[in-house]
């Protein structure tokens, strides 16, 4: 009697399986797969947030999201894209963990007629419709202008560096010493790494409070090691004389601001770039054409606009499609 | 007496080179030397100290441990998680729970199955991080109560609470490690796994116990951790196990097991931390860091074979 049952239940469910599977198929859903560099940052997370978000704007699309388990691992990226391209996706929203060690798998994805679609790192080859991204050294420069105007152009300056040979690090170190050269009250100290790691950056200034014992402005290369330095330099009791700058503006970095403790921060924007990118894709599906190029406007976060900037990712307000095509796009 | 001396050579050139490196900081930059500076060195060195105490033991079983980031990672998010609801001290105690559950599963693959201890902590490693990101789900928690600030970010009496913490652990491994039949049994296995085997000691067991240990003390390190830098996220654990690694093997810890002593450990993490302190003292450029560390381990482990082969032949 049971196994009766059994075996009417599954021809039931056989039978629901074989109607539903064709009805999908009818709506020809779109497959797009969107890429990130690590699932414990913040940041990565955001960008997926954004992709999410830009593909509930549209009808039959299927997103689904590829991260290397160990962070930012070459081999586990490159094995996890050539499974994916077997597969087939209509497209592939791009961020290479290394931008040239990823060209050869990017190649295999033009070779598969896999339109890529690169944000966040570009990448040094390969074939792609669009790139969106911020730009490290714009930003980092900007961020350092601001603060050197907010004390009135004269300071002592320390630089904290990211992981020595990223290309983020790089360009934001450029961006810092661009901004520091052009002023002339500004006085270099030293720019140390601390790869974008808080406890780095907190041991690193601690070290560098002992040994420069007028300093006025820290700019590090992202927000965790800004927050690491704004914890030594308050247990050292000098957060009134020393204004720190991070890049990135994560929500902790925000409320920091809020609270008085970081100075300001330079937005990367990864909710914004993710949405940019999947948009571009998901449009790029649709037949119309995309730019060549999308540089976001750099947005300095400081204690007058850090409230929105404390909101998760799910709630903070997206720019307008057409706005960025207009004023931010390189065609 | 000269035995004495012979026995504890490695200890004096450890001794004597981290010295001189100080000297040498000193008189190139006076600011080097200033009681703010060592209590601020020694408060670094004793995060790296409390994560490779546990691999001391470990490794002078000649085993090893490759998971303790990511257990201290994974111990850390479930601390800085239950402070947001629990009492601290149910906080604390889970987090220690975990990250010896850890240790103890290493241990028990270990001694009874018999896999290599690289292969079952590496996966250890690849749980514990996949744990920590699978939980905390790419958010950062900061924040936590001032109580908790007490053993990361406060002194008692100009002593940095961390620096204590290190004493106390360094004394009772130092006891542990000396006098008793489990420090005794952890040698012995490290000298000879089969002479061990055949003159009886309780090999599983004492395995079993080191990975715990070394479970514990990576989740003990995290507390320290999260509660200096006031935040935790999935991947603060990746790092940290080569400076660890370093301190070891500056401090004179054979990697062959049953050589040296958790006194080694202590040196090695200030030679680590001093360097760091030194390299930012002299502003050296950015890119020369990385190289500089790769380049003192290479030359501790030379300088130890080196040393060993002497003694073998005097």
């Amino acid at each position: 009697m049971r196994a009766k049952t059994l075996l009417l239940v599954a021809i039931a469910i056989c039978l629901a399986i074989s109607f539903s599977v064709p009805g999908q198929a009818a709506e020809k859903e779109k497959w797009v797969v969107f890429s990130v560099k690590n699932i414990v940052n913040p940041f990565w997370k955001a960008c997926w947030v954004g992709a999410q978000r830009a593909a509930a704007e549209y009808q039959g699309i299927n997103l689904t999201y590829t991260s290397p388990h160990k962070s930012d691992n070459i081999d586990e990226q490159t094995r996890m894209m050539e499974d994916i391209i077997l597969r087939k996706p209509d497209a592939v929203v791009f961020v290479p963990v290394d931008y040239t060690a990823m060209v050869p798998t990017v190649e295999k994805m033009n070779k598969a007629g896999i339109p890529v679609f690169n944000y966040c790192n570009k990448m040094a080859g390969g074939k792609y419709e669009i790139y969106v991204g911020s730009d490290d050294e714009k930003l980092a420069y900007e961020m350092a202008k601001f603060v050197f105007k907010a004390v009135g152009g004269k300071a002592n300056v320390i630089v904290q560096d990211g992981v020595p040979g990223a290309s983020t690090a790089q360009g934001r170190h450029k961006g810092f010493m661009k901004a520091i050269e052009e002023t002339p009250g500004i006085k270099f100290l030293t720019a140390q790494p601390a790869n974008y790691n808080r406890l780095m950056g907190m041991q690193v200034m601690e070290n560098l409070l002992q040994r420069f014992p007028k300093v006025d402005i820290v700019l590090a290369a992202n927000d965790e090691q800004a927050l690491g330095c704004v914890e030594a330099i308050d247990a050292a009791g000098r957060l009134k004389e020393i204004k720190v700058t991070g890049v990135d503006a994560n929500h902790d970095a925000a409320q920091s601001i809020t609270e008085g403790r970081l100075f300001a921060s330079a937005d990367y924007a990864g909710l914004v770039q993710g949405y940019l990118a999947t948009k571009a894709a998901i449009e790029y599906l649709h037949g119309n054409k995309v730019p060549q190029k999308i540089i976001l406007p750099v947005v300095i976060v400081s204690k007058e606009n850090a409230k929105k900037w404390t909101e998760p990712p799910e709630k903070k307000p997206l720019p307008k499609w057409e706005d960025i095509l207009k004023n931010h796009a390189t065609w | 007496m000269a035995t004495w001396i012979k026995q504890h050579m490695p200890l004096f050139v450890r001794i004597s080179t981290l010295v001189l490196i100080a000297v040498f900081l000193g008189v190139i930059r006076p600011e080097f030397l200033s009681v703010n500076n060592f209590i601020n060195i020694l408060r670094q060195s004793s995060l790296i100290f409390l994560l490779a105490s546990g691999l001391t033991v470990v490794v002078l079983s000649e085993g090893i441990d490759l998971s303790i980031g990511q257990v201290l990672a994974f111990s850390a998010c479930i601390t800085g998680w239950l402070l947001k609801t629990q009492p601290m001290f149910v906080a604390i105690m889970a987090g220690l729970a975990v990250g010896s559950m850890c240790g103890l599963i290493n241990g028990v693959l270990i001694a009874f199955i018999g896999l290599p201890a690289f292969v079952v902590t590496y996966g250890m490693m690849w749980m514990a991080q996949g744990a920590a990101a699978m939980f905390m789900k790419a958010e950062i928690i900061w924040g936590f109560p001032k109580a908790f600030r007490f053993f990361g970010a406060r002194n008692v009496s100009g002593v940095p609470v961390p620096v204590i913490l290190m004493f106390i652990i360094f004394v009772i491994l130092y006891v542990i490690l000396k006098y008793t039949n489990f420090g005794r049994y952890i040698y012995n296995i490290g000298a000879s796994y089969e002479a061990s085997r055949f003159s009886g000691v309780p090999i599983r067991k004492t395995q079993i116990l080191a990975y715990t240990l070394s479970g514990f003390l990576a989740a003990f390190a995290g507390v320290v951790y999260i509660s200096r830098i006031n935040a935790v996220e999935a991947g603060i654990g990746e790092p940290l196990l080569l400076p660890c690694l370093a301190a070891i093997t500056i401090g004179g810890i054979s990697l062959y097991g049953g050589e040296g002593g958790i006194g080694g450990t202590i040196i090695g993490a200030v030679i680590m931390s001093l360097i760091i302190n030194g390299m930012n003292f002299l502003a050296i450029d950015t890119y020369w860091h990385q190289f500089v560390i790769g380049a003192i381990v290479i030359l501790s482990v030379w300088m130890d074979q080196l040393q060993s082969k002497k003694f073998q032949t005097a």
